[in-house]
């Protein structure tokens, strides 16, 4: 053991970013002593440019401890028995990097020789990267070698679509631009939360703006089977019963248009900013006129029906009418009407809901009556409907009141219901898109990706344009570009570089052992590159994917310490890790969870300690895979084009590399910073790698106006896409066309999301008959078993730092499974104690912990765990919702995502009290 | 005079522990001994429940339990407030640690790092031997307080002479500052505020605030 020495230590303090969540990045300093990286602090000098006063969350506090962890690998490995499989051992033995390299661009040259796509049409190399897309910004100059490369299967999933908001994702986008929504916290007064877990998923902006509403006076009502976090810091919690929140919803929309009059609603905004007054046909879709083929709206003024735009016209907004015009349907089937009776989509909306009414909904939420209408007339009476505010010199609607969702609402059947009344019941109240309102964050699905607001463009309708994938007969792919067929089978993840791992990533998996009916044989990648994620522990039936991963020929694992899925990697590769190599990003706008910045540029994350052992710098093996497999011009090409983070010349600046040669970290990310200084200072400054170790980011004011997509839609007389639904609807039946004509019928139970205006289904059914399927009765498995976010874990193998660990169980729930403490008494359950939680697939097993704020009929585990490689985690006991979770089609949703859900038995194990 | 004390504001703590974590980073205290943590409480029965999270460490006390029962002077107040413990004095006795109705002090017997063995890098650069076998606390971060204070600087408002735990609080509710100044940060939050402090019946006069409401304008 070293004595402190009397000399003093030289002590710096380092700027720097932490991304290792969906809802940074956040920024931070590191003081390092002597080379030794010793503590972490906030950015202070970032107070006044970061949303949440330049501060880092606890993950952050984790960094240190995770650079010297004695666990990590730190040199290359390579396996030396062949078998894989979770009994085997790998045999992993240390080489060199150049053995590692080599080894790696022999196999990528060879498959480069038979060519990028198999004889399935599938790429050839695979690529998962975990977290939400967070891996980029630790990545380097990866991204520029995939671009290098070429085709590349990114759908193999490790987690998302039950990990993630994938309704949200999809449908958010489609109505209003927003991959992930949020409250517009600062000017909002009332939030209905169904399960959105906020104070542990939103980072430091999400806690930090929340707190100050709380104090300014803003109330949240947390609807969720659990009181989370969240929920101890709302002004009210809801127990409301696990995947009812649809109805729920439902009976708050029909509050608002059964038992209030309609002029208590934003009228305007209903009639001119959506499609509320669009009239519809019998068939499901709407009339149009026959010359335009635009949709009719009914004009009260002269008493006649006319196309949507008509300068001067006030469309109806409720009522039935006798009209003459066409309707359009899948395929371009066409229908002409004469003088029928058709009503208003608004109208339509409200015969859908007549039957919701808080006393149904009671029955399925298990929710009092008064307590559901007593929320829809707050939220109504908070919505200040008709009230303005001045943004930037600019009059805009002043709606303080936002619907938030979370896991497991947003996603899964139940979850386009779901999504679809929060946007609703936005615009029920012109609360979308508004200050105060709903918002949406950035978009992934829409390009450009640094733009919310440049795919913004009108379509015939009326509406944006969508970049849906094609369904017509001519132009739908019946052959799949990956091998989870998102471009095949879900039209709305459309096909910008993040769809592939929107899609339904499970079927890559699901179909590897069982392929479908008519369905191209499904085939293995040659080589899968892994990087910050673990389908084997994070994965819906992560035991089954561990197995199927298993049969991988050949797998490169960027690797930080040993774990589940690298347990069966080929190749091992040491990458330096956050303190330890460098990077810039952009940062600032508006992102997700509740990144809504005043500012906008980029941030740099630097080498501030030699890297351990020979971990290698991320770029520095970017650089030498191209190298060494003939791709480094293609490579440096991609990185000038700005496949690290933004293009290296613009107006007035040229900082392109030299194609020919490789280049080091450092003169790769100094070019990259100073095209960054220029582009955000329009060539005034071109301040280098040097200038932002310094200072760590630079940025410019970024318009409050940005915060909000109601003035981009006013500019372009654009509508939202609300109540109907016409545009899915038909996209559904296409789809069912042309898998029916190539005799796929496994899908139809997804192509019954596809409605213009979703029902009410019984999805807590969906999930007890899954349990059931196989035989058993519900009463073998009476419970509900969900998971909730862990704030001290999620995300970056977070599970191995022992000061996570540590701090993470001054909390509720992070030493096992939550049980409400009445149940358990009943079943003989005291706290601490080892209990079995079994479903129809298996068992996990974990101490019980007792808790009164989670209802009888559910139990809860936080984060995803069951490890069994990874050192420190694997001796935890956690329990896993993944370990027990069955992957099937009958829980897959039209998105292709599911649940964090399954119905489970419980019972007290012997002895092993913790 | 000065009296330095917290400000907890349980309407803003969210139990993220982050402020626990900083105080292990910037006090290098080994594994299990948090200075600062935050205690998550539930209260009520299903359906009626509430969770509260509440920071908890060293109250420092205006009469301080602990200082009574220590044998060798090591715990001592200062004129600011702030209970110290001279690790050099202290002898490792446990009676102020018994003494405490706060359950604020550590003992550990040996090192102990995160992983075993002899620690890691970080955990070298950072071992203080003067803490094996005696009392530990929170001290307010008190070298901050002091070298802040040497270069004019307001401990509570700058983040240089400010606690790590004031300092990395992600929900603006743990504050800090002088509550004889009656125009200090924490002077005013109590003020504005209906608040309460710990065990206030055992006449400790402790010197942390928690705060649960607003006040009423009578209260002001």
């Amino acid at each position: 053991m070293k004595r402190p020495t009397t000399t003093p230590r030289q002590v710096e303090k380092k700027p720097t970013y932490c991304y290792q969540c969906v809802a940074g990045p956040d920024l931070l300093t590191v003081s390092v002593s002597d080379g030794v990286a010793v503590a972490c602090e906030p950015n202070f000098n970032a107070a006044e440019v970061h949303p949440g006063g330049g501060k880092c969350c606890v993950k952050a506090y984790g960094l240190v401890q995770k650079t010297y962890n004695p666990h990590r690998i730190t040199t290359p490995m390579k396996r030396t028995n062949p078998k894989k499989g979770r009994d085997q051992d790998p045999g992993f033995v240390a080489i060199s990097w150049d053995e590692a390299l080599d080894t790696i661009a022999d196999k990528l040259r060879e498959i480069r020789q038979q060519g990028l796509l198999d004889e399935s049409g599938y790429a050839r190399v695979a690529a998962t990267f975990g977290g939400g897309g967070t891996p980029t910004y630790y990545m380097g100059t990866f991204p520029a070698f995939l671009s290098a490369w070429g085709a590349v299967d990114l759908g193999y999933g490790s987690g998302q679509g039950v990990k993630c908001y994938h309704s949200e994702h999809l449908y958010g986008e489609f109505w209003h631009r927003a991959f992930t929504v949020g409250s517009d916290t600062p000017r909002c007064d009332y939030v209905i939360s169904c399960g959105a877990n906020l104070e542990a998923s939103a980072g430091v902006v999400g806690v930090w703006r929340h707190s100050n509403a709380r104090i300014r006076g803003m109330k949240r009502v947390q609807v969720e089977p659990h009181l989370s976090v969240t929920g101890g810091c709302s002004a009210s919690w809801v127990p409301i019963r696990p995947k009812t929140d649809a109805a729920f919803l439902y009976a708050i929309m029909h509050v608002l248009c059964f038992e209030h009059p309609l002029a208590a609603l934003d009228v305007p905004f209903l009639r001119d900013r959506t499609a509320a007054p669009y009239l519809v046909a019998p068939n499901g879709y709407y009339l149009r006129d026959p010359a335009s083929r635009k949709p009719l709206v009914w004009d009260t003024k002269s008493k006649q029906a006319l196309p949507f735009d008509t300068p001067g016209i006030e469309p109806a907004l409720r009522g039935l009418f006798r009209v003459s015009g066409i309707e359009v349907g899948a395929d371009n089937e066409t229908w002409q009407h004469d003088d029928i009776e058709v009503r208003t989509a608004f109208e339509a909306m409200c015969d859908h809901l007549a039957g919701a009414t808080p006393a149904w909904a009671a029955d399925i939420c298990d929710v009092p009556e008064d307590t559901i209408r007593s929320v829809a007339n707050e939220y109504l009476a908070h919505a200040k409907v008709g009230e303005t505010i001045d943004i930037e010199g600019i009059t805009l609607p002043y709606r303080p009141v936002a619907v938030v969702l979370g896991k497991s609402v947003t996603n899964g059947w139940g979850g386009y219901e779901c999504c679809w009344a929060r946007t609703m019941l936005a615009c029920l109240v012109g609360a979308l898109e508004v200050p105060g309102g709903t918002l949406g964050t950035t978009v992934r699905l829409n390009r450009p990706a640094t733009s919310r607001f440049a795919s913004v463009l009108p379509d015939a309708d009326g509406f944006m344009t969508q970049p849906l994938n094609p369904t017509d007969r001519e132009r739908w792919k019946i052959k799949p570009k990956s091998r989870n067929a998102y471009n095949t089978l879900v039209p709305l993840v459309g096909d910008s570089p993040w769809s592939p791992a929107l899609g339904p990533t499970y079927l890559s998996w699901l179909f590897q052992d069982k392929p479908p009916e008519n369905w191209p044989r499904p085939t293995l990648p040659d080589l899968w590159f892994i990087y910050r994620t673990n389908p084997a522990i994070s994965n819906w039936d992560a035991p089954a994917v561990a197995e199927r991963m298993a049969k991988f020929p050949f797998i490169v694992a960027f690797t930080y310490t040993r774990d589940e899925s690298n347990h069966m990697a080929d190749i091992l590769l040491p990458e330096a890790t956050d303190l330890e190599s460098t990077q810039l990003i952009r940062m600032g706008g508006t992102k997700f969870i509740e990144q809504f910045w005043n500012y906008e540029g980029f941030g740099l994350r630097q080498k501030m300690v030699e890297p351990q052992g020979e971990a290698k710098d991320f770029t520095d093996i970017a650089t030498e895979l191209s190298r060494r497999t003939g791709l480094l011009e293609n490579y440096n090409r991609a990185i000038n084009k700005g496949a690290a983070c933004t293009r290296l010349s613009g107006e007035g600046y040229d900082f392109s590399l030299d194609e020919k040669t490789p280049h080091s970290p450092e003169e790769i990310w100094d070019a990259v910073c100073r095209a960054a200084s220029a582009e955000l200072t329009d060539s005034k400054e071109t301040d280098g790698l040097d200038w932002f170790q310094k200072n760590g980011y630079k940025f410019k004011p970024f318009p409050l106006l940005n915060w909000y997509l109601y003035p981009r839609m006013v500019e372009q007389g654009l509508r939202f896409e609300m109540p109907f639904q016409e545009r899915l609807y038909r996209v559904g039946k296409e789809l069912a066309n042309r898998l029916h004509e190539h005799g796929i019928e496994w899908w139809d139970t997804q192509l019954t999301e596809y409605q213009a205006l979703p029902a009410w289904k019984d999805f807590p059914g969906i999930w007890q008959k899954a349990a059931v399927a196989d035989g058993g009765t519900i009463n073998d498995y009476p419970f509900w078993l969900l998971t909730a976010r862990s704030m001290q874990y999620s995300w970056g193998a977070n599970a191995g730092i022992q000061l996570m660990r540590e701090v993470a169980g001054n909390i509720g729930g992070h030493a096992g499974v939550i049980i409400n403490t009445d149940t358990a008494r009943k079943l003989g359950i005291e706290d601490g104690d080892l209990v079995e939680i079994r479903s129809s697939l298996r068992a996990t097993k974990g101490h019980a912990v007792l808790r009164q704020g989670i209802r009888p009929d559910t139990l809860l585990t936080l984060g995803q765990f069951d490890h069994w490689a990874m050192p420190v985690a694997k001796d935890f006991q956690m329990p896993s919702l993944n370990t027990v979770a069955p992957m099937t089609m009958a829980l897959m949703d039209a998105t292709g995502s599911g649940s964090d859900l399954v119905r489970v038995g419980l019972r007290k194990l012997d002895g092993g009290r913790s | 005079m000065t009296r330095y004390v917290m400000v907890a504001d349980l309407r803003r703590c969210v139990g993220c522990q982050t402020c626990t974590a900083a105080c292990r980073h910037i006090n290098g205290t080994p594994p299990g001994v948090q200075w600062r943590r935050v205690l998550d409480m539930e209260i009520g029965v299903y359906p009626n429940v509430h969770r509260a999270f509440v920071p908890v460490g060293c109250q420092h006390c205006s009469d301080p339990p602990c200082l009574d029962v220590c044998p060798s002077t090591a715990t001592r107040k200062r004129d600011d407030g702030i209970v110290t413990i001279d690790y050099d004095i202290c002898i490792g006795c446990s009676y102020c640690a018994v003494a405490c109705p706060y359950d604020a002090r550590y003992k550990v017997s040996r090192a102990e790092f995160a992983y075993g063995g002899e620690g890691m890098a970080n955990e070298q650069a950072v071992f203080d031997p003067r803490r094996i076998n005696v009392a530990t606390k929170c001290t307010f971060c008190v070298d901050r307080i002091d070298a802040g204070t040497a270069k004019g600087l307001t401990p509570g408002v700058d983040p240089e002479a400010t606690p790590a735990c004031v300092n990395s609080c992600i929900a603006q509710a743990l504050h800090f500052g002088d509550i004889d100044d009656p125009e200090s940060n924490v002077s005013k939050l109590v003020r504005d505020n209906e608040h309460f402090r710990m065990h206030e019946e055992l006449g400790t006069n402790p010197g942390f605030y928690y705060l649960w409401d607003a006040a009423g304008e009578e209260e002001k």
